[in-house]
């Protein structure tokens, strides 16, 4: 059917065409061929559903430059003889580059590349001849030049999909939308207004090495016209234009009026530079990146806020220059924007050991932004597993000792009231453990604790809570609630004030630095704290205070106070450490602001001495401060008290014989 | 035979109560303080023994203290002759030879024990510390480590914990030796069971009638 349709429209054609003016000065050949292609309506369809039309203009065609040549010489497939014949073509793309293969039989390749740029182009093999240079109306190449205005000179081969690989494998594009331009506030420029190094008779190439460094070099363009001068009266902006490229913000060629951004919502506004990948320099020479990505705020908490609710000081007219010595220092300033809200927490994190060390300079402790992130501050998620990955991510090793308890394996059943991380510790007020109180957070959660435990924990014969009290306050819950290494710990405090003495007090007190108070008390530095040195340093120290060491039963290492057991291998034997033979160990813990306490180990002969009473006078454990020098007094007092009878006894058999005289008158 | 009627029956059941209740507490004691090298029993065990005969020890007290402080004996009995301090110290003085020489040569006890005077001046001296000051020391301490939370003021107050365990372990380290003395003196009276007796029964021989019963026999 196909072919009768093709047979009756090339014999309509022919019939038709001798009605049809036919340009003389074309060959024979070609007016044959014009026969049917001069009809207006002759067109394809090709396979991708491209539609090319056939028709061929005869007049423009006889005045191009190939207007003498028979159209065989390039259509070189298709003559009278064997055409019509069907022909595939795939797409116009596919055709151009079909027929551009003819061109090369008049202009050989070794001509084409003689111009750089043209070379370039045609090695490519990305674009081809008949898309720039057209097919069959090509006109002289110098009237061409010479008549076209700069901008469609460029245009002829910058509206194709070029491209320019850089020695770092990016791919730049070099297609210009011409639209785009026109819509912009260049619109009425020609190309070479601002590309003034390139004219129809030069086009340099430039080599740069990446996107990054073409975007740098282009910006100079920018400079021309606007000078350091104009850019200064918008501080942010010069700050701006010092670490990021114009083309980065305005783009290449679609460069919109700024006065168009301003009438947007803004936060819109903010993020027409901020969405950008944009960053500040800290004077140390850090670098941050400003960017803001729009998903992030709309995911987050935060997402009906608008910029300025916590950046107060922005706004679409202001905005100030700010300068930081650091991105630690950024960080720190930062925390205000939150306290604008966020009061309660910001006053709890202020007194955390995160807050202390993020203060000492230790930038891996998390202040508001480590924890909530900056603009993506999320939702507090229902799923506690996934609230204790935050803590886990710098505490890996308590994360990893939590995981073998038993309340991660409450966790892991889903139960309700199961503890995260913050359950115990705080999520902002996060304590350094020796003076966080941890046992209160236990008793949170488990209300009856002390009824429970008064069912065994008590003495006769009155069951007082009181007696569960003492053990509570003296020792942490986890000492026997875990299978693991237990300690005393002795901290300095000052009983007066009923408050710990930390490292900085003490040092002031010795008139030392904080530094030397180690050697204040490990004087022969061993490591250990013997007898004599304890004695030394606490008589110093309460010398000028009321210092002592008030003492606490805990965990060896801290962080088996994460490896909660079942009720079932919970320590419930007296003598764990009410007995000579305790496995404690004895540490003396001086705290510091903010940060984990120094320790060090005792030697168990200064905890037993009794030169160690006045100084642990709020502290008692058989295991570890039990007094020897009273358990010999006992055994000689036992002794003394034998002798006596034994003695008086023998005496008085020895002097029997006198009584008897005495007795007998003699 | 002549009997006085030294103890009456509080006095006694007091004596005894406290006897065994003593001798427990120290044992225990000894059980606590020496977990790991003395197996009598648990420490557990022996904790709940120390505390509830603390208790029945504290209510003995009562006893004594009620009966001799109503009838009056307390101040005729355990208060030495204060107004009369050289007199005092030579019967003092005069006993403590008694013991140490006059025993041995066969002199006569010179302090002969009647109701309103029994104790010889080195018992009155030792007695009314004992009682008045020791054991109620004992038994506050023994209170401050029962419980140390609920008697935490009286425990800062003495100066901490520590002290509180310092003198009950002293004190008890003091009544061990004391009661071998105290044991070994009850049986230095006429003879060896006469004190003894006397706790059980509430009367003493007189002494002249036991020496006359006694004539030609040996006395150690």
């Amino acid at each position: 059917m196909r072919g009768i349709t093709i047979s009756s429209l090339v014999i309509f054609c022919f019939l038709f065409s001798y009605f049809l003016p036919i340009k003389d000065a074309v060959s024979d050949d070609t007016k044959s061929c014009l026969r049917c292609h001069s009809v207006k309506t002759l067109s394809k369809q090709l396979e991708n559903k491209e539609s090319l039309s056939l028709y061929i203009d005869g007049s423009k065609f006889e005045k191009s430059v190939h207007g003498a040549m028979d159209c065989s010489s390039c259509h070189t497939d298709i003559s009278l003889k064997n055409h019509p014949k069907p022909k595939k073509i795939a797409s116009k793309k596919a055709y151009a580059k079909e027929v551009s293969q003819n061109c090369l039989q008049c202009h050989p390749q070794d001509s084409l590349m003689k111009p750089e740029v043209h070379g370039k182009i045609v090695k490519k093999n990305e674009i081809f001849c008949s898309e720039c240079h057209g097919s069959h109306y090509i006109t002289s190449m110098k009237d061409w030049k010479k008549k076209a205005g700069f901008s469609t000179y460029c245009m002829t081969c910058h509206q194709h999909a070029i491209t320019k690989t850089l020695p770092g494998k990016e791919k730049l594009s070099l297609k210009v939308n011409e639209s785009e331009i026109k819509k912009s506030v260049h619109g009425k420029f020609e190309c070479i207004v601002c590309h003034s190094d390139f004219s129809k008779i030069n086009h340099p190439i430039y080599n740069y090495k990446t996107k990054a460094q073409y975007r740098t070099e282009m910006t100079q363009i920018c400079t021309k016209c606007h000078k350091d001068q104009d850019l200064q009266k918008n501080p942010a902006h010069y700050a701006l234009t010092k670490t990021a490229s114009c083309i980065e913000c305005h783009g290449y060629h679609g460069v919109k009026p700024a006065k168009v951004a301003k009438s947007l919502p803004e936060s819109q506004y903010c993020l027409n530079c901020h969405s950008r990948a944009i960053s500040m320099k800290m004077k140390n020479g850090e670098t941050m990146s400003v960017q803001v990505k729009e998903e992030d705020l709309l995911n987050s908490t935060h997402k009906k806020l608008k910029c300025t609710d916590c950046h107060k000081e922005f706004s679409t007219t202001q905005h100030p220059m700010r300068t930081f010595d650091s991105i630690a220092d950024y960080r720190a300033k930062s925390k205000e924007v939150c306290n604008n809200c966020h009061k309660e927490e910001v006053l709890k994190y202020d007194k955390s050991i995160h807050a202390m060390a993020f203060k000492k300079g230790n930038a891996q402790s998390p202040d508001c932004l480590k924890c909530h992130g900056y603009h993506k501050v999320s939702w507090i998620t229902p799923d506690k597993s996934a609230r204790n990955e935050l803590c886990v991510k710098c505490h890996t090793r308590e994360g990893d000792a939590f995981s073998s308890s038993v309340h991660n394996l409450a966790l892991k059943q889903g139960k309700k009231d199961a503890p995260v991380c913050s359950s115990c510790h705080n999520s902002h007020d996060v304590m350094p453990t020796n003076i966080a109180n941890l046992n209160a957070s236990c008793l949170r959660c488990h209300k009856d604790i002390k009824t429970s435990h008064n069912k065994w924990l008590w003495n006769p014969p009155v069951r007082l809570t009181t007696f569960v009290d003492t053990h509570f306050n003296s020792t942490s819950c986890a000492s026997c609630h875990t299978q693991t290494n237990k300690a005393v710990y002795l901290t300095v405090v000052d009983r007066a004030k009923k408050k710990v003495l930390t490292e900085d007090e003490i040092a002031k007190i010795f008139g030392v630095n904080s530094n030397e108070v180690k050697g204040k008390i490990d004087f022969n530095g061993d490591g250990k704290i013997q007898e004599q040195e304890l004695w030394q340093f606490m008589s110093s120290l309460k010398a000028k205070t009321h210092a002592n060491l008030a003492g606490r039963i805990d965990v060896l290492d801290p962080n088996d106070a994460h490896k909660i057991e079942p009720k079932s291998k919970t320590v419930k034997d007296c003598a764990v450490c009410h007995s000579s033979g305790a496995q404690l160990s004895g540490k003396i813990e001086i705290n510091k602001e903010g940060t984990k306490a120094v320790k060090f180990d005792f030697e168990r002969t200064a905890l037993n001495s009794v030169y160690a009473i006045p100084d642990i006078k709020d502290f008692y454990v058989l295991g570890l401060t039990k007094i020897k020098i009273l358990d010999i007094l006992f055994f000689i007092a036992v002794l003394g008290g034998i002798a006596v009878p034994v003695g008086h006894i023998t005496l008085r058999i020895l002097t029997a014989p006198i009584r008897r005289k005495r007795r007998e008158g003699k | 035979m002549k009997k006085i009627y030294l103890h009456p029956l509080p006095v006694r059941v007091w004596h005894w109560i406290n006897a065994i209740g003593f001798i427990i507490l120290i044992l225990t004691g000894v059980q606590i303080r020496f977990v790991d090298q003395v197996g009598l029993m648990s420490f557990e065990t022996a904790v709940q023994i120390h505390s509830w005969l603390g208790f029945i020890l504290l209510a003995n007290y009562f006893i004594w203290f009620v009966y001799y402080i109503f009838t009056g004996k307390f101040f005729k009995i355990y208060i030495p002759p204060f107004w009369k301090p050289v007199e005092f110290i030579k019967i003092c003085i005069r006993q403590a030879k008694y013991y140490a020489y006059g025993i041995m040569i066969g002199d006569e006890n010179p302090h002969h024990p009647v109701p309103e005077n029994k104790f010889n001046p080195l018992q009155q001296i030792s007695y009314l510390f004992i009682m008045a000051v020791l054991i109620p020391v004992q038994i506050i301490t023994g209170l401050m480590l029962w419980d140390p939370q609920l008697f935490g003021s009286v425990v800062s107050l003495i100066g901490g914990i520590q002290v509180a365990t310092l003198i009950h372990t002293a004190l008890w380290i003091f009544f061990s030796a004391f009661i071998i003395v105290h044991f070994y003196l009850a049986t230095l009276g006429v003879t060896p069971m006469t004190h003894i007796k006397a706790m059980f029964t509430g009367y003493e021989d007189e002494l002249k009638h036991i020496i006359q019963e006694k004539k030609g026999g040996e006395e150690i």
